[in-house]
This record gives structure tokens, C-alpha cells and sequence, in this order.
């Protein structure tokens, strides 16, 4: 096994994927899984991928960078043991929601809520800002998808989200994920 | 993940367009505690009612959090009592209303009903008793709700009870005359009363239900004024076939919160979960109206002419989006058009643009019937059986449930102004079109007898 992450950042434009892929290829490596995400017009994308037992995480690194030249991306390529983390190898029974900060941005939001979830034992796993700008408070709102371990007591992670939420001028709302679902989906 | 939009659309229904579980209903049967000795019965009836629903408030208010949708009202209903408590006579039928008051305030809930009497064809002993004990269990209660079933469409109208229900009525308003006739306003008479209504003033548990269950009421007519407001205004192609596809969709989505919450409450109390009620029922609150939604549609006002064609559409839409996100529907499911509890209604009906004519024609296709409508104090209670006969004919005839609550204000005039505080809200007092306060045709009684149910036209 030789398995590498690779980060790919830079302008989106068309190619990218194409490109990336087709070096991986080259290289007789195999990708296991991929995601990409776009922010504004910035392109991000992780890939894991396995290489040949004679290849080399440097190696692909420089044949990714030596290819792509022109087309203004920064990769990293890393090699990668798949050894979880302990939260993953001692994950605790969690229930999913969802947390929603709503009103302008602030410097400091994202650091003030992420540290109080971690505090309580939250993991993250999903974030998202919807900033829109102007007036309407839902035009600006920081969404951050979490799993909360069973074993917090909500009332004590609202009182003090509550507490930020005052402290920043925003509405800070926590609600289980099933809302969101019943309410959009067809199917559940 | 979720996508934005459902994060915001979901964000909006909840903060901005007022949805709202109007009520988590725990239906208790009381038939095992049937029992001949008042004291006896009295006893067995609070012990069930206390023992089935004591966590229902606080479980509410846990689920609330959770989801982040208030559950406005949490309440009760029990079997019929004019049906379990039929040994009894009028002096002890009251006994029995304030016990269930009792446990309600024990509780904690909003309201109980099922101080109830079936008797669209005629009435046993323990009906008589029921109703007669009305006026005064409903002044000296403060939560206790009734209701009386005095038609179907199997068994016809029963004219005899319907006659007595104008008194029954009268007698409630002038105990209460303080309050402008409060008792009247939580007392419906029904015809096709469904068995599993969630909503009061109607709420009881039929024979045909479970040991106990519980069901939800959703409401959100702010939700649907909304989308239509939304859809109004964004979209191009916007016509009556796209609006009632917009109500279906947001009718599908209300239902489907209030399934949630319902199972969830369910299951917590370890009981089976019996079905959703979505009425778009008003609150006496700016955005959570009914009318407005006639309004948002493009209708002067409710009442103007085209009210009944919307109401129709509005009604069905709602069923249909209900129907499709839930497979347990029931109760009255469609678009309430209560008069005091709702503020544009209320508003219309005041200035004269909504008649209680049009009212009538108009619950011919909404999902109940004339509804908290207050009427000027010296209406007879002949007049008042009048009404209802025609309300219950519409309902018998077009095979759904029709209702009326009716509240002859004591000392008011029509254009006066009255007010019942909280949900029941506040309006006018609407002019009734009587002519002479005699009415021969009531006083003849009997039965008018069940419609036909073929040669439909």
C-alpha cells in the first residue's frame, strides 16, 4: 500500500480534474476517493489516491507541479498512513445538528463558535457561510453541521452559544438535523 | 449535507412565517373507567388522564428545543362523556367537566375536550345529561372544551338536538355575559365530526381509537402566505395552477414537521402515534392569518367576490400536500376561517366586506364552518338553531364535516366589538339577516332525514 493525499487549490477553470487525473494515471495510480468544492471562484479539491509500490509522494508532487505549470494551482502531495484519529477510533454515539448563526459577519465568529463546539466535545462536519451582504439577516448566515456526543447536556451547549450569540449581536440557533430533512425531503 | 436552501427555506418557516405546532393532542379513552358511583368514576377519569399524559408537557417542551419549532398548545382529549359518563345526571355531568379541568390545570395542558355528545340521530340519557350540564361546566371550567355531533351524513340532521342546542348556546353566553359570552366560544356543534380532531373547540377521542394516542395539529397559515408572497413575486409564469402547486408543496412540508415532532412525542411517551391535522389555523397575530394569504393571492379582501373559488382551491391544496407527506392525515385537514381568531377575517367581517352569508357559502369549502363568529346578544336561540340546521346541511349534503360556534355576545350589538383574550381572539359582532327572531321551522323538530347518496347533481 502506498497511498498519498493530494490538495489541489487554485482559480477554478476547466481542465483541472482532466489534468490531475491524468498525471495521477501516468503515474499507475489509482484514486480511491475524491471530493471538490468550490468557494466563490476558487477551486479546492482532496483526492486520496493509491501509487505504485516504486513511486513516491515527492515524486508525483513534481510531476503534478512540472504539468500544471500555467494554470496557477497550488499541490501538495502527502503521503498517508490511514490511521484514524482517535475520535474516529473511539467515536462516541453522537446526534446530528445543525447550528446557525444568523445575522452580519464578524471577525471572530467562525473562532468563538468552533471553539465553544470543541469545548463540548462537537465535531464539525460540515461548515458553511451563505453571506450575501445587505440587510435581510437570513442573507448572512454561518452554517455549521455538527455531531454532538450524547453524553452533552443541550442545555448547557445552548446557554453558552447563547451567551456568544449576545456577545457578537447574533441570533445562534441549534436544531437537530431531522428538521431540516422532514421538511425538504421527498424521501425519509 | 444540506443544501443552502433547504437550511433557509426550513429557517424561514420557523422564524420569520410563524409555523407552529398548535397543538400536541394526547387522546385518552376513558371507557375503562366507566362506573356508576360518581366518586368512583371522578377518581378513575383524573388517575388515567394524569398517569397517560404527565410527561406530555415537559416532553413537549424537550422536543421544542430540539427542533426549534414551538408547540403552541399541548392538550387532552378523552372519549365522548356523554357516552362513559352516561349514569349520571346534569348536577354530576358538571362534577365530571371540572374534574377534567382539574387534571388539565394538574397537568399543565391548554385545554381538554370531549365534554362531547354524538346524537346525530337521538339522545341516550347520558347525552341529555351532557348537554344540559353544558353552560354551566363550560362557565365554571376554564379549560374544558365541547362539542356536539347533532348530524351526519348517514343519520341525517337531528332537528330535536339542533332545537336544544340554540338554548344550550344562549345559556352558555348569558352565564358568561362578563366576558362577552366566553362559555359559547368552547362550544362546537358538529356535523360528520371526525373521530381524531386534535383541535379544540372539537377535540375528542372516538370509540374506534386506541387505549390512548397522540396526534398533532399543524398550522402555518403564515407559512403558505409566504410562499405565495415568494412565488408572487419572483416568478414570471406565475398562474392559479403554479399557486396551488406552491400551497401543496409548503402544505407537504408542514406536515411533514409535524410528523416529526408528533412520532417523536410519541414515542417518548410510549404511545402509538395516531394522525396529523395540517389546518392552516389562525392566530390573532399579524403573519399567522388566514385571510391575509387571500390577500397575498390577489383578492381585495376575504369575503370579496372569487373568496369561495380561493378557499375552495386553498382547501384542497392543503389536503392534497398533507395527504401526500403523511400517511396518517385525518382530523379536519384544510383551511379554518374562524372570525375572532383570526385578524384579517376579523378585519373584513368589521367593515363589511365579509357578510355571514358570504361565511356560510364560503364553509361549504373550508374545512370546518362557521367558526368564533359573535353575534349580537339578542339573537333567539330559535334564530340560533337556524343557523346551525343550515351549517349542518351543507356538511350533510356535500359529505363533509361542517361546524358552527356561535356566540351570541350578551348585551351586544351588531358592530360592537367584543374580546375572548388569547387564541379565541377578538372581532365584531356580525349582523344576523333574521328578519322576525321566530322560526316555526325549527320549532317543528324531529329529523330531517339522511340525503340520498346517488343521482349526485
Amino acid at each position: 500500500m502506498n497511498k498519498v493525499l493530494i490538495s489541489v487549490l487554485g482559480s477554478d477553470q476547466p481542465g483541472i480534474m482532466a489534468k490531475v487525473a491524468s498525471i495521477i494515471n501516468q503515474h499507475n495510480g489509482n484514486i480511491e476517493n475524491l471530493s471538490q468544492t468550490l468557494l466563490d471562484n476558487v477551486f479546492g479539491a482532496l483526492l486520496m489516491a493509491n501509487l505504485a509500490e516504486d513511486d513516491s509522494a515527492e515524486k508525483l508532487e513534481q510531476s503534478l507541479q512540472d504539468q500544471t505549470r500555467g494554470m496557477n494551482l497550488y499541490i501538495r502531495v502527502h503521503p498517508w498512513q490511514a490511521e484514524p484519529s482517535d475520535w474516529h477510533q473511539n467515536k462516541p454515539e453522537t446526534q446530528p445538528y445543525i447550528v446557525t448563526a444568523i445575522g452580519p459577519d464578524r471577525q471572530g465568529l467562525v473562532a468563538e463558535i468552533a471553539g465553544e463546539l470543541f469545548k463540548h466535545g462537537v465535531n464539525i462536519s460540515n461548515i458553511q457561510a451563505i453571506f450575501k451582504g445587505g440587510k435581510n439577516p437570513m442573507d448572512n448566515l454561518m452554517v455549521f453541521e455538527v455531531d454532538v456526543p450524547r453524553a452533552v447536556v443541550m442545555n448547557d451547549l445552548r446557554d453558552a452559544l447563547d451567551a456568544i450569540a449576545s456577545r457578537l449581536e447574533l441570533e445562534i440557533n441549534v436544531q437537530h438535523r431531522r428538521i431540516f430533512e422532514s421538511v425538504s425531503n421527498i424521501l425519509n | 449535507m444540506l443544501t443552502p436552501k433547504e437550511i433557509i427555506s426550513t429557517l424561514q418557516m420557523v422564524r420569520e412565517e410563524n409555523l407552529d405546532l398548535r397543538t400536541v393532542t394526547v387522546g385518552i379513552n376513558l371507557t375503562d373507567c366507566v362506573s356508576d358511583d360518581i366518586e368512583t368514576f371522578k377518581r378513575k377519569i383524573y388517575d388515567k388522564i394524569t398517569r397517560t399524559a404527565g410527561q406530555l408537557v415537559a416532553t413537549c417542551n424537550r422536543i421544542e428545543r430540539r427542533y426549534g419549532i414551538e408547540v403552541a398548545n399541548k392538550r387532552i382529549s378523552v372519549s365522548p362523556i356523554g357516552v362513559v359518563g352516561a349514569p349520571f345526571n346534569a348536577d354530576q355531568m358538571v362534577e365530571i367537566a371540572l374534574t377534567l379541568d382539574k387534571a388539565a390545570i394538574e397537568l399543565g395542558v391548554d385545554f381538554v375536550g370531549g365534554f362531547s355528545a354524538l346524537v346525530e340521530k337521538g339522545m341516550s340519557r347520558g347525552d341529555q345529561a351532557l348537554i344540559e350540564a353544558i353552560p354551566q361546566a363550560l362557565t365554571e371550567s376554564q379549560r374544558v372544551c365541547s362539542s356536539v355531533n347533532v348530524a351526519s351524513t348517514r343519520a341525517g340532521l337531528n332537528m330535536d338536538a339542533i332545537k336544544r342546542m340554540g338554548v344550550v348556546i344562549k345559556q352558555a353566553a348569558a352565564m358568561t355575559a362578563d366576558d362577552d359570552g366566553l362559555a359559547a366560544a368552547k362550544l362546537v356543534v358538529f356535523a360528520n365530526i371526525p373521530q381524531d380532531v386534535p383541535f379544540m373547540a372539537g377535540a375528542y377521542l372516538g370509540i374506534g381509537e386506541a387505549d390512548a394516542v397522540v396526534s398533532v395539529g399543524v398550522s402555518g397559515p403564515g407559512v403558505v402566505k409566504a410562499a405565495l408572497e415568494r412565488a408572487m413575486a419572483e416568478e414570471d409564469n406565475m398562474d392559479l395552477s403554479r399557486a396551488a402547486d406552491v400551497i401543496k408543496q409548503t402544505a407537504a412540508r408542514l406536515t411533514r414537521a409535524g410528523e416529526l415532532v408528533g412520532r417523536e412525542v410519541a414515542e417518548i411517551l410510549g404511545l402509538p402515534f395516531d394522525i396529523v391535522d395540517l389546518s392552516l389555523a389562525p392566530t390573532p397575530n399579524e403573519n399567522d392569518s388566514v385571510g391575509e394569504i387571500f390577500e397575498a393571492i390577489g383578492l381585495p379582501a376575504i369575503g370579496a367576490p372569487g373568496s369561495t373559488a380561493f378557499l375552495a382551491m386553498l382547501n384542497d391544496a392543503v389536503k392534497k400536500g398533507g395527504a401526500f407527506a403523511s400517511s396518517h392525515v385525518g382530523g379536519l385537514s384544510g383551511a379554518f376561517i374562524p372570525v375572532c381568531e383570526d385578524l384579517t377575517i376579523a378585519r373584513s367581517a368589521a367593515e363589511g366586506t365579509l357578510a355571514l352569508e358570504k361565511l356560510e357559502a364560503m364553509t361549504a369549502v373550508c374545512s370546518v364552518g362557521l367558526d368564533m363568529i359573535a353575534l349580537p346578544g339578542d339573537t333567539s336561540a330559535e334564530m340560533l338553531s337556524a343557523i346551525i340546521a343550515d351549517e349542518m346541511a351543507i356538511g350533510v349534503i356535500n359529505k363533509k364535516t361542517t361546524a358552527a360556534r356561535l356566540i351570541p355576545a350578551p348585551g351586544k350589538q351588531a358592530g360592537d366589538h367584543v374580546v375572548f383574550g388569547g387564541l379565541l381572539g377578538e372581532g365584531p359582532v356580525m349582523a344576523v339577516n333574521m328578519g322576525s327572531q321566530e322560526n316555526r321551522f325549527v320549532r317543528l323538530g324531529g329529523r330531517i332525514p339522511a340525503p340520498i347518496q346517488s343521482l349526485v347533481n
